[in-house]
């Protein structure tokens, strides 16, 4: 009798459960790698819709902050501006210049969908193809690195956070200049980890950690932390913990950077030796 | 409890677990899990076959939900699933469960519930850990993680199989 039979009983729920166990796993796998993140038009939208009306009730609790926020950071660009205007004599103004056009340029978006409690967490902003954002974009605040555009739909963009075990930010101690990747441990979302810092680097507890610049993706000297302690690894390496500024529970503005140059870096950069990115 | 009243207790499951997802949020440190309920209290008599089919799609259904990665919490309920059976055996008395009987806080008592819900779930959140990280390399920075989840969930399964099951359940 073939039902009845222990062996064949047990080797149909082993072969049933190895079959499923293999169907989630490569459906894990399919999503974990970074760059694979694929997630449909549909999954977005409908997101967007659940989302839409809370994050409309959080925005306008949490009005207040984001005043005092940007407060902060105009007094903070008017006496930057008003540092800079004294070191460049008047007639050597931007609007001289004409034909070199900025490096950088910004889209401002806002925050549909975030999340802080995931190993692998992600956002959704307001902004999509038909605002001009594309794939593999950089997203920062004022305070540092929020992300990384991974699709695009027409007025809805979906970026793999800042706070996702697999994301990693190239970023520098501002006194020294020493830089090495900054990974997110899991952990806790207001702490990063700094890595690759050679031994011979000297920094104090308290030095400010910024992007380095070394990417496409973001621009140079974005702020992101402060060094909060540090340990040797390898007997070669500092690995520095840093405290983020960014908190990312009350982010709800973003920019979303467009390198004007991108085209012409990955053309120079493919040209060169293709597997460099 | 024919299929209807079965699939009805899926889909509340299915609520419950949305809902107390998306209301408790700890930061990175807790995850809550509590459908392991529905499955772990499946009649005794539930072929394991059928058991695993329910775990694949509970698990699906709530990674399609919850916004977590697709394929995290089935993988985790299928290797649950497995254990199930020989984890029930271990607690409960022999011949206790060869008909049609929930197995439930009135059915086992207090201490061998418990330790039944616990067993199955330290199964459940080790899967998800190495599933989340796929390998070994965050298991100790997962630790805490894990704990505190066991301990959490431990506690909501328990109030909802008091509060819901256990008088109800004639």
């Amino acid at each position: 009798m073939w039902g009845k039979s222990p062996l064949i009983k047990f080797l149909t729920t082993l072969l049933l459960f190895l079959t499923l166990e293999v169907i989630s796993l490569s459906f894990i796998s399919n999503e974990s790698v970074f760059q694979q993140a694929k997630i449909s038009g549909l999954v977005i939208k409908l997101n967007s819709l659940t989302y839409g009306f809370t994050s409309g009730v959080k925005y306008y609790f949490g009005l207040q902050n984001v005043n005092d926020m940007l407060v902060e950071e105009n007094l903070r660009l008017l006496k930057e501006n008003e540092a800079l205007k004294t070191r460049i004599p008047p007639q050597e103004s931007l609007s001289a210049q004409p034909s070199i056009s900025a490096e950088y340029s910004y889209i401002p978006a806002r925050i549909i969908s975030n999340s802080t409690n995931k190993m692998h967490n992600y956002i959704i902003l307001n902004k999509g193809r038909t605002h001009g954002v594309k794939k593999d974009m950089g997203v920062i605040s004022s305070v540092g690195v929020v992300g990384v555009v991974s699709a695009v739909s027409e007025r809805y963009s979906y970026v793999i956070s800042f706070l996702n075990i697999n994301q990693s930010v190239s970023a520098k101690i501002s006194t020294s200049g020493a830089f090495g990747p900054m990974i997110w441990e899991g952990r806790r979302s207001d702490y990063a980890l700094l890595k690759e810092i050679p031994f011979h680097i000297d920094f104090m507890v308290g030095d400010t950690v910024v992007t380095s610049g070394f990417s496409t993706l973001f621009p140079p000297n974005v702020p992101l932390g402060t060094v909060r302690r540090s340990s040797v690894t390898k007997g070669s390496y500092h690995d520095i913990q840093v405290k983020l500024f960014q908190n990312f529970n009350s982010l709800h503005y973003v920019n979303i950077v467009v390198n004007n140059n991108k085209d012409e870096l990955d053309f120079i950069q493919r040209g060169s030796n293709g597997s460099v990115r | 409890m024919g299929r209807s009243g079965n699939i009805i207790l899926f889909i509340s499951f299915v609520i419950t677990q949305i809902t107390l997802s998306s209301l408790l949020d700890f930061g990175p440190l807790l995850f809550i899990s509590v459908y392991p309920l529905f499955l772990l209290t499946r009649p005794a008599n539930t072929s394991i076959n059928s058991l695993l089919l329910w775990a694949f799609a509970m698990g699906m259904v709530v990674d399609y939900f919850t916004n977590s990665i697709m394929g995290i919490n089935s993988a985790a309920a299928l290797v649950m699933t497995l254990f199930q059976f020989r984890i029930l055996r271990m607690v409960s008395r022999k011949g206790d469960f060869d008909s049609q009987v929930r197995p439930g806080l009135r059915e086992l008592g207090l201490i061998r519930f418990v330790s039944y819900i616990v067993a199955a779930l330290l199964i459940h959140h080790i899967v998800i850990s190495l599933a989340e990280s796929f390998g070994m390399a965050h298991f100790i920075y997962n630790l805490p993680r894990m704990l505190i989840s066991l301990f959490v969930n431990t506690l909501i399964i328990m109030l909802i199989e008091f509060g819901v099951f256990y008088k109800n359940w004639r």
